[in-house]
């Protein structure tokens, strides 16, 4: 198998394991709880993985996109509820992710914050109307690649590297006071659902029809949702586990996502913190991208519009028509002058809220024979399909309150 | 309805404080601004990251500690002024300047946790 085959899962990932509102939730998570926090990343990064196959595994056997079924399976009236919930979260994440990039950049260059972000969408629309597929998964999956600075930095750094394997081992750290567990259980929430953002799936799924998998390629399915997903899941533990290290002792709970670079820049210099950016840069116009066409895949499939960037642009034209309209809207939202941390929140909120939704017609195609044959859910797949709807769903029910009992997450 | 009491009584907890408590986020939000104001100004002291970054940064941390300083809704309170006096220092102030006006939020916020 050739690795430039994994790129696919590595641009789903990165765009949702290190998009915007990861490096600031991984970051403030860190420094507020030290490594308490490690075990949701890697309980969300087994349930992605989980989804993400199962995603591709259905595009593959049923030859259907997830939205497309999921207006089969779930009826119009709720079809049409999850649709309209879906893309309210992801055109929300995806103006998060163009303010973010317009912020990188302002810290890269100095150039203005707002020009920047309607320049960088403008590229954005460019690159998405002349590569193909493939590509588009290269340049913005491999360049993000050069968030591994994090990684570098961590092992530089010297952390207790027994202390970060404690923190895989599920448990809430003694001594908590009350508010200090609900933001605790704010944290765990808002962890998971970032993870597991809808989005990532809506993306993966879709990219497996356009690049044609077939039955043959349950196996690269199924490395790719792991090494991709992995790969993220260590890039955002990184970020949290740095964070812990350098940020909590010195009473920094990230507040702007442009504190997150000094990670690289404390054991690398100058050049650390310009990766760094570099990294954030890529990932988070990945994000962009990836949002912005979960969204428009979502849009066509639910109305069996002509969609896909195999085909010219032209070939599916109300295909390429919404995804320059939600890149337009998205621009919109970050012009009328919303704080970037804002949009993060609203868009964590509103994707855990989508969860449930998403998932659950997922696992029921899935597991259904008529349309699976002989790829339908083993016991394996179907135990922990379950399993994360419980967890989702129990999430996505504590997800307000929380939000409101503990201001976001800030007291 | 009477399912949805405990969500309703939730929200009604979460929303209606106000005063000090109300404000504890925004001093958290200041305190984390005014490190990661120091952390900035020490590695550029020493050199270790680029002048555009440093510039940049000091226009966003200033820009949000003035948003969380209107936020409050006692700006006469001890931590409203603590939070004027990081936003009338300089931006290239010495980190450890910095750093006490941290430490004193950070007293205040530990207290009003506890409280």
């Amino acid at each position: 198998m050739n690795p430039l085959e994994l790129t696919l899962g590595i641009m789903t990932a990165v765009g949702g394991f290190v998009d915007i509102s990861e490096l600031v939730f991984a970051a403030k998570a860190g420094s507020t709880f030290g490594y308490a926090l490690i075990w949701v990343f890697a309980v969300g990064t087994i349930g992605i993985v989980v989804f993400s196959e199962m995603s591709g595994r259905v595009a593959i056997a049923a030859k259907q996109p997830v939205f497309n079924l999921m207006r089969h399976r779930l009826g119009i009236k709720l079809g049409l509820l999850t649709l309209v919930a879906s893309v309210i979260s992801n055109l929300i994440t995806c103006a998060a992710e163009v303010g973010g990039v317009a912020l990188i950049l302002n810290y890269l260059t100095g150039a203005p914050y707002l020009p920047m972000a309607a320049a960088m969408t403008v590229v954005m629309i460019v690159s998405i109307w002349v590569l193909p597929f493939e590509w588009i998964e290269r340049v913005y999956g491999l360049l993000g690649l050069v968030m591994l600075v994090f990684a570098a930095a961590l092992v530089a750094i010297h952390p207790p590297w027994d202390k970060i394997a404690g923190g895989f081992v599920p448990h809430i750290p003694a001594g908590l006071s009350t508010k200090e567990l609900l933001t605790f259980a704010y944290f765990s929430v808002a962890i998971l659902s970032a993870v597991m953002f809808p989005y990532e799936v809506y993306f993966y799924s879709s990219g497996g029809i356009e690049e044609g998998w077939a039955p043959k390629d349950m196996l690269k399915n199924r490395i790719t949702s792991i090494v991709g997903m992995g790969l993220g899941s260590l890039l955002a533990i990184a970020i949290l586990a740095n964070s812990a290290q350098l940020f909590g002792p010195v009473n920094v709970d990230p507040e702007i996502p442009g504190t997150a670079a000094m990670q690289a820049a404390i054991p690398f210099g100058k050049w650390g913190l310009i990766l760094a950016l570099l990294g954030m840069f890529f990932a988070v116009s990945g994000a962009a991208v990836e949002t912005c066409m979960a969204n428009a895949y979502s849009i066509a499939q639910f109305f069996g519009w002509m969609w896909g960037r195999h085909k010219k642009p032209w070939e599916a034209p109300r295909f390429t028509l919404t995804w320059i309209v939600l890149f337009a809207l998205a621009l919109l939202i970050v012009l009328s002058g919303v704080d970037v941390m804002t949009l993060v929140e609203f868009a964590i909120l509103f994707s855990i809220l989508v969860l449930p939704l998403t998932y659950l017609p997922l696992l029921l195609l899935a597991g259904d024979k008529k349309y699976m044959r002989e790829h339908v859910n083993g016991p394996l797949a179907k135990a922990l399909g379950w399993l994360y709807f419980a967890i989702i769903t129990a999430a996505a029910l504590a997800a307000l309150p929380l939000y409101f009992l503990t201001s976001g997450g800030n007291g | 309805m009477r399912k949805s009491l405990p969500l309703l009584l939730l929200f009604a907890v979460g929303c209606s404080s106000s005063g000090a408590d109300a404000d504890l986020q925004y001093i958290k939000q200041a305190r984390s601004l005014g490190a990661e104001w120091a952390l900035v100004n020490e590695h550029s002291n020493r050199g270790h990251v680029p002048r555009i970054y440093v510039h940049s940064m000091h226009r966003w941390l200033r820009q949000n500690l003035q948003t969380a300083a209107k936020s409050l809704t006692r700006p006469d309170s001890r931590y409203g002024e603590e939070i004027r006096a990081l936003l009338a220092q300089p931006d290239d102030a010495a980190p450890n300047e910095l750093r006490a006006h941290v430490a004193m939020l950070k007293q205040i916020e530990d207290s009003l946790e506890s409280a």
